[in-house]
């Protein structure tokens, strides 16, 4: 079984030595063959984060963003090319070391929240506590819960809760592993604007605490408060640096 | 290996908790597939040591014989001088009991038209214990008082078949009347077999067995102080075969000689049968109980398939998470552990409950004195240990599926759907009529292969199950068909008339029969039992002498009727021999001393199509070798022109030397009757297996519907109504319910075949059966297979009607 005697980590983990929260793609391809044709997902990017930051990978449909999240977390591997993900070669990886990096390097936020339905907004975020080996989950639990506003609603099950209640608890369940990265897969894509807002204001405070965050999203708006921004376009990264104008406060943002 | 955290334990079982309410009809469903399949294990494997220990306790309670001295048919002796033979051979002291019979062919009369070949046993009527004892059942039981007086004890299956009063009054051939005083059974008649009589496949309902004490049967058959039979028990540990052999020694020694054959308690038919049966009966059971298992299993694979498919996104989650693989199988493989013990504990129930007409039918069947139906603990722990490792078993290897794919394929949306078109642009090819969404149904099949496999495969197990099944009762009823075809084809109003031994073909007894107003024809004959071996194999055979001018002679599907034997189809592929082969007959030779028994190569003339492999047949030249030229033990009489049957079956019964009269009906009748042990516990097999295939058919549709459920909730928003909606799914259920039917049927009807090429045979080796599907069982397994998948879709009208449509939109959670 896996270690659960871990005590309470600082953000970032100790353990992860110099590489911190590193990373580093090399000329990476992803490829899909789709009927008679290949569509280059990603085609030669190469991509390098090395500090804490808040990153935001922008792009339309079809761009290769999430493609490049899931790379990123392991849950999906290039075609070609190399993923170093704080120091552990990721495409040199056995399925069980993608597994430990998952459950200690990365945590995810995804677009359609992926809340497990039979368990209730306490144990989902359990779940991420005790899948990453922290101590006490069910308290850790309910520390996260709070601090994302919903201490209230522990034993509230995905259905009854809405649409960016449900987010707000995969965010917790996300900052209950204690991991340092975060990958955030249109995060507020299925919200609406003040809800989006909120959880943006969530995912810059981890910034803030010293963790990577990667948000991928279509919103450009959402690009202005980031830190850093890659645009990705038919596979390529087309930009790669601050946003344009400097980085704006959250409560100036209007879509 | 590291301690688990009781949080963990807890929030799993809580969780696994949690699946089991939200799918409890589901997970009932497939608890009670699993409880059929291994209740019906249980119920028909328990039936063997039912029948050992029934078979060991009623056998020991009656004082069953170990050696039989009996004298040939119409022999007697004076009374005392066989019971005088043990006296002086070196084992006597192993003797523990001896009693001097008299048993005497013989017809009954009684009420309501009775009248039945059977046997009349004189014997000690003495209390305390006897060797062959009766076991009273009703009435009272023969006392000394009783000794010479015209009182008897009716078997007493005979008396219950043919409803006859404790206290009655029968006839006997010769004219005697006896007072019945009660019902009983002795060893020698628990069950009735073709060596009784002479005549195969009597049922105890139409052979009779009187018991009275030896004295009164002297008197009735006008034997006066004559006896023709002996039967001697043994203390345990003794050498029966040291006895036998110095009884032998003693007989030969006797003056004059006594031509007696000794025959041992595994000689007595109806113990040789009802221990041997055992065996042979549980392969065929184990066959039918492993097969209901099969497709309990099969089904339960199927339906845990798809509820682990459904949890496939949310193992993906879990993956993504970081979730080690053991951790994401635990749930799972709990809710399996969960289901299993539900399973098995449904399974006894259902065990207990097939148990119950499972005795039935043996009570009724193996009529015992001593019947013990004890719960078989061994096999209900052997079915229980099956019921949990089956559902176990099922949900692994859908899990260790769902764990081997991609995170990023399980965690996506939709990641049932098919991703390509599966084998849909097939369709563009094929034109057809109506609007696009009319062709959805089709499409839909063919978009998602596998899916359809499944639902189509989980119906097949179903199909094949119950067509294998109900097949065996076509199978059977067939043999019986073609079996009476052969008997009746011609002359089926004929009687086959029984004499109680070899009489002078043109003798007072055939010339009485013939005389008689009520008999329009007579063709005296002989049938004699006989053995036939080659290479190695042994059929045991009733050989019928046909003379030239007989009413019946048997169809010949190879060779001729005359110059050699003519066998039956099967009982010449069991001897390995053809039309002009030869065989090693061994049979009774007419000697100046009496009978005995000789060994004749005879050669192989005809076959004929009986599946009765016993039957074989002779023309008076090649029958030679018998001895009996000009002698008959047989007749078969014609009824005058407008006389019934049952008329000239009374007026013979007034014929001395006339054992029995039987129309050729009554052996197909028997035969009938000699195979509804099996088709008694078929049918209660072929129940359940319904029962089971109506689960899977329903519960895989169901399935099948929900995973639909989107698809649904976006045709309805599109504004079709809600029959359109369902009748597409009829439609696309009922497609997948013909191809599962298909494959049921053609798996059933193979299965069926392998069966009966390789497990009947040793099971029932008397019996060519060749496998046979009725119309009407594949009528029930279309009907089954179509239309009840077809309608499942319609108790959704409810469900569908009040669909939340934007939540069923909704990405889930």
């Amino acid at each position: 079984m896996v270690d659960t005697t871990r005590e309470f980590r600082p953000p970032v983990d100790a353990r992860l030595g110099a590489e911190g929260t590193r990373i580093d793609l090399d000329d990476v391809c992803r490829y899909f063959p789709v009927g008679g044709t290949v569509v280059k997902a990603l085609d030669e990017v190469n991509l390098h984060v090395d500090e804490a930051a808040f990153v935001v990978v922008l792009g339309a449909s079809g761009s290769g963003k999430t493609t490049l999240l899931n790379i990123i977390g392991s849950l999906d591997a290039p075609t070609s090319g190399t993923v170093r993900l704080a120091g552990v070669e990721l495409t040199a990886a056995s399925r069980a070391e993608r597994t430990r990096i998952r459950r200690r390097t990365v945590s995810f936020i995804f677009q359609s929240f992926n809340l497990f339905p039979g368990l209730t907004a306490g144990e989902n975020v359990q779940f991420g506590a005790d899948v990453a080996g922290r101590a006490h989950p069910v308290r850790v639990a309910g520390e996260m819960l709070e601090r994302v506003g919903l201490g209230g609603r522990v034993d509230h099950f995905a259905h009854q809760l809405s649409g960016g209640e449900q987010q707000r608890v995969a965010i917790a369940r996300a900052l209950a592993t204690g991991n340092p990265i975060l990958l955030a897969d249109e995060p507020t894509g299925e919200l609406d604007f003040r809800t989006g807002v909120q959880i943006l204001e969530l995912l810059r405070e981890q910034a803030a605490a010293g963790k990577t965050v990667i948000v991928v999203t279509h919103n450009r708006e959402i690009s202005r408060v980031a830190d850093r921004v890659i645009e990705l376009s038919s596979g390529h990264i087309v930009a790669d640096g601050p946003p344009v104008g400097g980085r704006a406060p959250i409560a100036d943002l209007r879509w | 290996m590291a301690r688990v955290p009781m949080t963990r334990i807890r929030l799993l079982a809580r969780w696994s908790w949690r699946d089991l309410r939200r799918r409890w009809l589901l997970v009932s469903a497939i608890a009670l597939v699993i409880a059929l399949g291994t209740g019906t294990y249980a119920g028909l494997l328990g039936t063997s040591a039912w029948r050992t220990q029934s078979n060991d306790a009623s056998f020991a309670l009656l004082h069953t014989h170990d050696l039989r001295v009996t004298l040939p048919p119409g022999n007697t002796t004076a009374e005392g001088r066989l019971a005088a033979l043990t006296a002086g051979i070196a084992h006597a002291r192993d003797i523990t009991g001896t009693n001097e019979r008299l048993v005497v062919p013989t017809q009954i009369a009684g009420p309501n038209g009775l009248l039945v070949p059977g046997e009349i046993v004189g014997t000690d009527t003495r209390p305390g214990p006897r060797v062959d004892g009766v076991a009273i059942t009703a009435g009272r039981a023969l006392t000394t008082a009783d000794d010479g007086r015209p009182s008897a004890v009716v078997e007493a299956a005979f008396a219950r078949k043919n409803r006859l009063a404790e206290t009655t009054e029968l006839t006997i051939s010769g004219g005697a009347r006896l007072n019945i005083v009660g019902h009983g059974q002795s060893p020698e008649y628990f069950i009735v077999t073709g060596a009784q009589g002479g005549t195969p496949f009597l049922s105890q309902k139409s052979y009779g067995v009187l018991f009275a004490s030896l004295h009164t049967v002297q008197k009735a058959v006008a034997a006066p102080g004559r006896v023709n039979d002996l039967v001697l028990t043994l203390r345990p540990g003794a050498d029966r075969a040291a006895v036998a052999r110095e009884l032998r020694r003693s007989l030969d020694a006797a003056r004059p000689p006594l031509a007696a054959t000794i025959t041992t308690r595994g000689d007595i038919d109806a113990y040789r049968i009802l221990y041997q049966d055992i065996k042979g009966d549980e392969r065929l059971w184990r066959v039918v109980a492993l097969l209901v298992l099969g497709g309990a299993a099969l089904a339960a694979l199927n339906l845990t398939t798809r509820i682990v498919e459904a949890q496939r996104r949310e193992i993906g989650i879990g993956m993504a998470l970081g979730a080690p693989t053991r951790l994401l199988a635990i749930r799972p493989l709990l809710f399996g552990a969960q289901v299993a013990l539900l399973g098995v504990a449904l399974g006894l129930v259902v065990g207990w409950a097939i148990g119950i007409p499972l005795r039935g039918v043996f009570v009724d069947m193996l009529p015992l004195p001593i019947w013990r139906t004890p719960l078989q603990a061994g096999v209900f722990a052997q079915a229980a240990g099956l019921g949990f490792a089956l559902p176990f078993a099922a949900v692994a290897w859908p899990v260790w599926r769902a764990l081997r794919v991609p995170p990023v394929e399980a965690i996506r949306v939709g990641h049932l759907a098919a991703r390509g078109g599966g084998l849909a642009p097939l369709l563009r090819r094929i034109p057809l009529p109506g609007r696009g969404y009319r062709q959805i149904p089709l499409r839909n099949v063919l978009r998602t292969p596998r899916r359809s496999a499944l639902t189509a495969l989980g119906i097949a197990a179903a199909i094949t199950t119950l067509v294998t099944t109900v097949g065996f009762l076509d199978t059977f009823g067939a043999t019986l068909d073609r079996a009476e075809n052969e008997l009746l084809h011609t002359a089926p109003d004929r009687l086959n008339v029984t004499l109680d031994g070899f009489q002078p073909t043109g003798g007072d007894v055939v010339r009485a029969v013939a005389a008689m107003p009520q008999v329009g024809g007579v063709t005296p004959g002989l049938q004699l039992p006989s053995t036939a071996r080659s290479g190695g194999h042994t059929v045991e055979l009733i050989v019928e002498v046909i003379p030239a001018a007989a009413s019946w002679r048997p169809t010949l599907t190879a060779g001729t009727g005359t110059g050699g034997l003519v066998l039956a189809d099967k009982a010449a592929h069991d001897l390995g021999v053809g039309v002009g082969g030869t065989v090693n007959v061994e049979h009774p030779q007419a000697t100046a001393s009496g009978l005995r028994t000789v060994r004749t190569p005879m050669r192989v003339a005809g076959l004929h199509p009986n599946p009765m492999r016993m039957y074989a047949y002779l023309d008076p030249v090649s029958a030679t070798a018998f001895g009996l030229a000009g002698h008959a033990n047989q007749l078969t009489v014609t009824p005058a022109h407008g006389v019934d049957a049952d008329a000239v079956r009374r007026a013979l019964l007034a014929v001395p030397h006339v054992a029995s009269a039987q129309t050729a009906q009554a052996t197909t009748e028997g035969m009938r009757t000699s195979l509804e042990e099996f088709v008694g516990i078929l049918r209660i097999a072929a129940l359940v297996t319904l029962l089971l295939a109506l689960l899977i058919a329903f519960n895989t549709t169901s399935i099948a519907v929900d995973e639909r459920s989107r698809e649904h909730a976006t045709m309805l928003a599109y504004g079709l109504p809600v029959r359109t909606v369902l009748g597409m799914t009829t439609i696309e259920t009922a497609l997948i319910g013909a191809l599962g039917t298909v494959i049921g049927v053609l798996g059933g009807y193979a299965m069926l075949r392998w069966l009966t090429a390789t497990t009947i045979p040793d099971v029932l080796p008397e019996i060519g059966i060749t496998a046979e599907l009725s119309t009407t069982t594949i009528i029930q397994a279309v009907t089954l297979g179509i239309l009840t998948v077809a309608i499942a879709p319609l108790l959704t009208t409810r469900r569908l009607r009040r669909m939340d449509i934007p939540s069923a939109l909704r990405v889930m959670e």
